[in-house]
């Protein structure tokens, strides 16, 4: 299932303007940030807990956007 | 820009600047160097020597540590000593002045061998294997092409440890443990990730045009690819060559895990170099010095490089 | 960029030799050819990464045990990673991790950073003193992180011996690699000498990059030194910066051989990384299951971070 930039997809709409790769990755990104801090901070073990989920939903959702058209 | 331009230029550094940064950095040099300098300076030392305290700059050399770590020594009688004949070579002279006599050659040398033989042998794979990939990546159109790049470089991201285990369990089941075998494949894979994008960014500079030229003249695109291309990109298929080399003769994690004689290389085997009552310091900073050396005049030969090799390829200078 | 672009190559073809029909016959086409080139290098990675990273993620659920391996294998689904996601000692582990990576990638950028600035003055003979200072960053960490416990030895440590010259501390008054507090940074000083080179070579490519005719305007404008270096320097050196940290964080969050010869965690476990508890789970207590969820919740905790890593290295490499 190849993305190719040059072939035109139909149906480019509201969704389109809105959910760009841009500011999708930048979320994703700061996600697993959050999970990697979460992993290694002192303070909490119950953050310690959750970092793993966080930093693989990051992780899922990193790659699920990089194949979102720029 | 022209020389003659660049001395007028504003924005060119003083010379009292330029003095004061390059006596800083001098420093600098001076100062990370003298761990590397007491390395050497240590395998040349007598053991009493090498613990003396306040430590020694100046001291008598001595080849003892060599003749340690090429050797293994019984310690004997005095009476014994006196009943053999006349010291065999250096090293016996050195052995009977601290009552011992050598018993055989040690361990040090069949670890180096294999040391180059891994090295050498994932290199050669690596190095092949990436040469096409990255030609492939760099001139045809892949499906998932980027995604398959990031495929490849994620897998030399992996912990060492995470993937040690399965390897270990994999190898024990297949009967790869403890090969040469098993090392070399397992470092082509770690390494063949690294040739992929550094060769991807060598081949992508040279023009296409070249390769289009031949091909009009009745090549295919194989023939191009060997008589035109492989040529070009020499200069980058050795320095990728190296970048593989350094790392499978560093690599320890892996060795240390997974060899335990047969196949072990030199980097686990160094710590476990033993005298009497502790580490024979001499002797380990003799493997130590031996097996830096390559690293050293590679490095000298891959200065211009370097950058490339640590962002896998992505700055080019 | 491309001269001949698809169109004119067939144009040049069709007159010359027809390509199509000569491709067929002569060789294997465009695609076969890149799939001949690409797929070696898949099977080999599928073949020593992919399957057993498989393999791992199955061992994390089960109760498998390397140095039993006839016992019978129990399905425990996500019990490990509840354990491990639980245990302060882990946890404690992580924090370990976490003081080695924080202070040696502040060390490195600060260090690293401040050397390319003064290299970047291009003083007289600086490729020389460059490739000098490079030099530690080549060389195995191992057998160089086993040759600086020789340096850190309370009595005879070439190490000990400079530090009590310069403070006037006895040289055997304190133990960089046995005492609780002082052990974490000896391992940090070790990785700082070795890897400033590398944070010291990218940010000379960054600075490198940047155009004089930025700073001839800034002259021009009247700009002082010091608001050059905040609004130019800084700024466009940047990314190259971030593409540093990021590898070295990665790298040191996985860190095994240096530590494991200099401290091999100890004392007590001051110093051990999370590398050094997974290699304690998986090679000595033989908790296969276990340490395959630990290897897991390490690899992606790595894999996310190296997602980051390559959108770094594409913003680096656009420019």
């Amino acid at each position: 299932m190849s993305l190719d930039a040059h072939t035109p997809m139909p149906g480019r709409g509201f969704a389109d303007r809105i959910l760009r790769r841009g500011p999708l990755e930048a979320i994703a990104t700061t996600i697993i940030a959050a999970g990697v801090v979460m992993l290694m901070q002192p303070f909490s073990l119950t953050l310690y807990s959750w970092s793993f989920a966080t930093t693989l939903f990051g992780t899922v959702l990193f790659t699920i956007v990089s194949k979102v058209r720029e | 820009m022209s020389i003659a331009n660049t001395a007028h230029s504003v924005v060119e550094p003083s010379p009292n600047t330029r003095r004061l940064a390059g006596s800083l950095v001098v420093l600098y040099a001076v100062v990370t160097m003298i761990p590397l300098v007491w390395i050497v300076l240590t395998s040349f030392k007598s053991p009493d020597d090498a613990i003396s305290y306040p430590p020694k700059i100046v001291f008598t050399p001595s080849l003892e540590g060599f003749c340690n770590l090429f050797t293994t020594r019984s310690r004997q009688t005095p009476e014994f000593i006196r009943t053999l004949g006349p010291p065999q070579g250096l090293c016996d002279d050195i052995a009977r002045s601290r009552n011992m006599v050598v018993a055989g050659p040690s361990n040090y040398v069949p670890r180096f061998v294999n040391s180059l033989i891994i090295a050498f042998g994932s290199t050669v794979l690596a190095v092949a294997l990436g040469t096409l990939s990255a030609y492939g990546f760099s001139r045809f159109r892949v499906p998932l092409k980027d995604d398959l790049l990031f495929f490849i470089l994620s897998t030399r991201m992996m912990p060492p440890i995470a993937v040690a285990i399965p390897i270990y369990l994999m190898y024990r089941t297949i009967g790869l443990s403890d090969t040469r075998l098993g090392m070399i494949l397992l470092y082509t894979s770690v390494n063949v990730s690294l040739a992929v994008w550094l060769l991807k960014g060598f081949i992508d500079e040279i023009p296409r045009e070249y390769e289009e030229a031949a091909m009009i003249d009745g090549y295919t695109r194989f023939q191009a690819f060997v008589k035109v291309v492989l040529p070009q990109a020499t200069t980058g298929i050795a320095a990728t060559a190296i970048f593989c080399l350094i790392f499978a003769w560093n690599e320890y994690a892996f060795a240390v895990l997974l060899t335990s004689g047969n196949a072990q290389t030199a980097p686990p085997f160094i710590p476990i170099i033993i005298g009497e009552g502790g580490q024979d310091w001499p002797a380990v900073a003799a493997a130590t010095t031996l097996f830096l050396v390559p690293i050293v005049v590679f490095t000298v030969l891959l200065r211009k490089h370097l950058l490339r090799g640590i962002t896998f390829g992505a700055v080019r200078k | 960029m491309n001269d001949l672009s698809a169109p004119s190559r067939i144009t040049y073809g069709a007159v010359l030799v027809r390509p199509a029909v000569v491709r067929r016959i002569r060789g294997l086409s465009d695609k076969a050819l890149a799939w001949l080139f690409i797929t070696p290098t898949m099977v080999l990675l599928l073949a020593i990464n992919i399957f057993p990273l498989i393999w791992t993620i199955y061992l994390s659920f089960t109760n498998y045990r390397a140095n039993r391996p006839n016992a019978p294998v129990k399905w425990l689904g996500i019990d490990w990673y509840q354990t491990i996601l639980t245990d302060p000692d882990i946890w404690a582990a992580m924090q370990v991790t976490a003081h080695f990576v924080f202070w040696t990638v502040v060390i490195e950028t600060v260090l690293g950073f401040g050397l390319a600035f003064l290299i970047d003055k291009k003083f007289r003979g600086h490729g020389v003193w460059t490739t000098i200072i490079l030099l530690p960053m080549m060389l195995s960490p191992a057998v160089v992180g086993n040759f600086w416990t020789f340096l850190y030895q309370p009595q005879i440590g070439l190490f000990n011996y400079v530090v009590a010259f310069l403070t006037g501390h006895p040289a055997s008054s304190f133990q960089m690699l046995g005492d609780v507090t002082l052990s974490p940074w000896a391992i940090v000083i070790v990785d700082a000498w070795m890897w400033t080179p590398y944070v010291m070579l990218i940010c000379l490519a960054g600075l490198r990059s940047i155009p004089d005719y930025i700073y001839e305007a800034a002259e021009v404008d009247r700009a002082s030194k010091w608001r050059q270096f905040w609004s130019i320097t800084l700024p466009m050196a940047l990314p190259f910066i971030m593409l540093a940290v990021l590898f070295r964080g990665i790298e040191n969050f996985k860190m095994f051989d240096m530590v494991n010869l200099l401290t091999g965690g100890g004392p007590g476990s001051t110093t051990e990384v999370a590398s050094i508890t997974l290699k304690r789970a998986a090679f000595e207590s033989w908790r296969t299951g276990y340490s395959s969820a630990f290897a897991i919740i390490l690899f992606v905790t790595v894999f996310g971070l190296a997602n980051i890593y390559v959108k770094a290295l594409n913003r680096v490499k656009s420019r």
